[in-house]
């Protein structure tokens, strides 16, 4: 006996005795709206439906999404506070985890100052605790050095953006308008593994003749599908923008209407790209010179065509040039602020967006308030109800806390909802730094890689078990539900921060009794930055499938198109950049003659601590492995399944072999979901982008021997 | 039920949702009974989705020696009555596409049963709900009919034609299957 749930003519299964929890998936930037099946009796939470009438994604699901909820429940999560004892953990109560806790940061504060506490954050929070992270670290510990994950995953995107358009919103167009585009120009994404529900999208616009161009170093699924794809070499982004920069101007694509009106700069990108012929361009990135002419053509002749980019593009030690370059081939065809057409980031984290907009950043207060605008400390500051005095400056990027550590600056770290120790580039340097600080706390609801260094885990609650907001990769503030009760002892990150924040003697600032009253606050602390929040309710974000920002007041209707009129920036107008062509930080040589390159697979998310411990993902991909052209194998002696030894300056891995020739000839493959010896960030290059200190993951020399 | 299921194999992304949410469907005890195969993947990434093809003439039924597959008036052939299978597996060799598998520890056959409880209330089945790339859909027949056609007329214009093998000729009408 099944019963509907009818909602505006759709309608969903209803089990007896079950009733549906309409909420979104924890994982990528999606967001994808689901809804929960929950037992009535028990409270448990017992499955998944699709959740037909969430426009963004209208009841699809990848394979993360569909066993998202089998981590709720999982045996494997901490349901008790941890303290390491002789080297083990030790169950014990949620006082004497605090106890520990408390003596250990002011013994410490007390030796080495403020500043010798550190919180590592993560984006995979909900927008309230992301804005209570940095407030946390801020008023609690007053430590200036806070940073977060985000710094491996969407800081240059950001850095790109505020170069070019002065506000970093992800995506200048909602995702809905993509089936009207009539062109798809993607570079350094796997959208089809990584962003799985976007492709739909693009299958809407294909299905009325749009065209999709994909630069990528793999015929990944999504460039299996492209009408034209350059399979440029790892690192090479910014001489493949140029070139089609290039073309766009030599060919007469530019709309020259809007970049007078709207441009800066248009005079110095034009000298600076003169050089970049298709031979030029070829040349560099190793891309055939008829596909880089066929490419500039379509993009240069379609009227609604959006740009887009993600890891591929931005995880480099020059991401912030590359993201700045294929935004002015958006500029330049006078695309932004217009229907179905614009420039978005796919956003890897699920509130990789609103995370990076509220003070995680060690440069940034909510509401993308610079730390160092005077003006800015002393409105947080009120808001916070703190003297401006007392607000510590900027601090460092996530990987440079480590350099921290290693100089013994950092001596104790909070990393909450984060996994650097399989994230982090050069990891073994990572582990290095773990096991130097003198304290070390993590909350999460696994034992993940990071969580064994630790001396106190605290158990904290999965996405089910708390309520707030997150955004999504639109730039669309989105309602999460609770679903469930908290397992065992576990509590929400927030009230994890209060109560260290009672402790260390600032309870009247971390007085909330819900997620509400923190929301409440943080639209506050929002009102008149960059991101402004301030007129989106959660009342509002029901009744309107979400409220997109910068929303400044309740009756305004939200930004789903950004920079119709003007752009962010001071004078309103955007810059183009000219950027010179910079090698990767890590080239081929004798020595280590090939190139190597990190991404995800489908059935695993970032450092796999949640994925890998779902059996139908891990029956899909259990271990990492290497991907390699035949003709490269064949120079080594390898055959499919062998095993090969991967070794970079800094480390090395043994891996199996898979052989495909939907890679370069010159580049291996390796996705980096998992911990310890299966690590290959083991292996990637540390090298920091100058603006926007993002490591470059996507690009580090290697050396190949069979095993 | 009004409805068919439409696959278009180009579309295939290979991410398995539809088996991980295949076994999310009630009665499927957790197993999935679709599957996704690589095409060749020495040589592209193409992948595809291989579901029941819910035959008109079902092998599977016709070689059942308990008749304990059963047909449901709008064509769905069922996975194997409990009570009456009596697990020779004699279906899992008689199916020329390798649908049914046989679950040895409960000693009984399980196949695709396009969700019934789902479908023949038109409510898609849970590998069409959830397949982000649209590779297969729960659709009514002339729309079905109206994509062929126009995906035709694409491939023309792209200058592609479609490749066929003679199995296309066993696959019944009930299933639309991408190919004109």
């Amino acid at each position: 006996m099944s019963q509907y749930l009818v909602k505006e003519g759709v309608k969903n299964l209803v089990k007896p005795g079950e009733k549906l929890v309409t909420t979104h998936c924890c994982y990528c930037g999606m967001q994808c709206g689901m809804h929960i099946r929950v037992n009535e009796k028990s409270g448990k939470v017992v499955g998944v439906e699709p959740r037909y009438d969430w426009p963004v994604t209208k009841g699809k699901m990848c394979p993360k999404g569909v066993t998202a909820y089998q981590t709720v429940d999982h045996k494997e999560r901490i349901l008790k506070p941890l303290i390491k004892k002789n080297g083990k953990f030790v169950e014990s109560s949620w006082e004497e985890a605090l106890d520990v806790i408390e003596s250990n940061y002011k013994r410490l504060q007390k030796e080495y100052g403020k500043d010798s506490l550190s919180v590592f954050g993560g984006v995979s929070m909900t927008n309230e605790k992301c804005y209570l992270v940095g407030k946390y670290a801020r008023v609690a510990l007053g430590t200036k050095y806070i940073d977060y994950n985000g710094r491996f995953c969407m800081s240059s995107a950001a850095g790109g953006a505020l170069k070019t358009l002065g506000i970093d919103r992800g995506s200048t167009l909602p995702w809905t308008e993509l089936e009207h585009s009539d062109c798809f120009f993607i570079a350094g994404s796997n959208t089809a593994e990584c962003h799985p529900t976007s492709i739909q999208w693009f299958w809407k616009a294909k299905d009325k003749g749009a065209k999709l161009i994909v630069a990528d170093p793999r015929e990944t699924p999504t460039a299996r599908v492209a009408d034209v794809h350059l399979d440029l070499k790892p690192g090479t982004d910014s001489a493949l923008a140029n070139g089609i920069l290039h073309l766009l101007i030599r060919e007469g694509y530019v709309d020259n209407q809007y970049v007078s009106e709207r441009c800066n700069n248009f005079e110095e990108l034009k000298e600076s790209v003169k050089h970049w012929t298709p031979q030029l361009t070829s040349e560099i990135t190793g891309v055939d010179k008829d596909k880089i002419i066929k490419a500039a053509h379509i993009y240069g002749m379609s009227e609604k065509s959006v740009v887009m980019f993600a890891r591929g593009a931005e995880q480099q030690s020059k991401g912030v040039d590359n993201v700045s370059l294929y935004t002015s081939m958006a500029l330049l065809r006078g695309q932004i602020g217009k229907f179905a057409s614009g420039v978005a980031t796919f956003t890897g984290q699920g509130n990789g967006q609103g995370g990076r907009e509220h003070g995680q950043k060690s440069d940034l207060l909510p509401g993308y308030r610079k730390i160092t605008d005077p003006e800015a400390v002393k409105y947080i500051s009120s808001v916070w109800g703190i003297d401006p005095k007392d607000m510590p400056g900027p601090g460092v990027s996530a990987y440079e806390m480590f350099d921290e550590i290693q100089n013994g600056n950092i001596r104790a770290m909070h990393v909450m909802c984060s996994n650097p120790a399989v994230s982090a580039p050069n990891v073994e340097y990572i582990w290095e730094g773990f096991k130097k600080l003198d304290f070390m706390v993590v909350s999460d609801f696994f034992l993940s890689e990071t969580a064994e260094f630790a001396d106190v885990v605290l158990p904290a609650t999965s996405w089910a078990e708390d309520e707030g907001t997150t955004t999504n990769l639109e730039g669309r503030v989105i309602r999460i539900r609770k679903v469930c009760e908290p397992l065992g002892e576990s509590k929400t990150d927030w009230e994890i921060m209060c109560a260290i924040a009672k402790r260390m003697g600032k309870e009247p600032h971390f007085s909330y009794k819900n997620a509400r009253e923190i929301f409440e606050e943080f639209r506050i602390a929002t009102k008149g930055g960059k991101a402004d929040y301030y007129g989106i309710t959660w009342e509002r974000i029901d009744k309107e499938d979400g409220v997109f920002w910068p929303c400044p007041s309740e009756d305004h209707p939200g930004t789903p198109t950004m920079f119709k009129e003007k752009f962010g920036t001071p004078d309103g107008k955007a810059n183009l950049p000219a950027v010179a062509w910079k090698e990767p930080g890590e080239i081929p040589s004798s020595k280590y003659p090939h190139i190597l390159t990190t991404g995800r697979v489908v059935f695993h998310y970032l450092s796999g601590s949640q994925t890998r411990r779902v059996d139908f993902l891990m029956e899909q991909c259990p271990v990492p492995y290497t991907e390699m052209h035949p003709e490269l194998a064949s120079q080594y002696n390898l055959s499919n399944g062998d095993k090969v030894k991967l070794i970079t300056p800094r480390s090395e891995m043994i891996l199996d072999v898979k052989l495909t020739k939907a890679i370069r000839k010159d580049t291996v493959f390796v996705p980096y979901h998992w911990g310890k010896e299966l690590s290959v960030n083991k292996l990637t290059n540390p090298s920091l982008d100058p603006t926007s200190r993002m490591p470059e993951f996507k690009v580090c020399a290697v050396k190949i021997e069979k095993v | 039920m009004n409805k068919i299921m439409y696959l278009e194999f180009e579309r295939c992304i290979g991410c398995r949702s539809c088996q991980a949410a295949c076994r999310e469907c009630g009665d499927h005890d957790a197993k999935e009974r679709n599957y996704v195969e690589y095409v060749d993947f020495m040589e592209s990434r193409q992948t595809f989705p291989m579901l029941c093809m819910q035959c008109k003439d079902p092998a599977c039924a016709r070689v059942c020696p308990a008749n304990a597959i059963q047909i449901t008036e709008e064509g769905v052939v069922l996975s194997a009555m409990e009570e009456k299978c009596i697990g020779c597996r004699n279906c899992t060799f008689g199916c020329p596409f390798g649908i049914p598998k046989f679950d040895f520890e409960e000693n009984k056959m399980y196949k695709c049963d396009m969700c019934y409880d789902r479908s023949k209330h038109d409510i898609a089945p849970m590998c069409a709900s959830v397949c982000p790339s649209d590779a297969i859909r729960f659709i009514d027949f002339d729309e079905m009919q109206a994509l062929r056609r126009k995906r035709t007329q694409m491939n023309l214009v792209e200058g592609k034609k479609p490749q066929e093998g003679n199995k296309w000729q066993y696959v019944p009408e009930f299933f639309g299957v991408y190919s004109d």
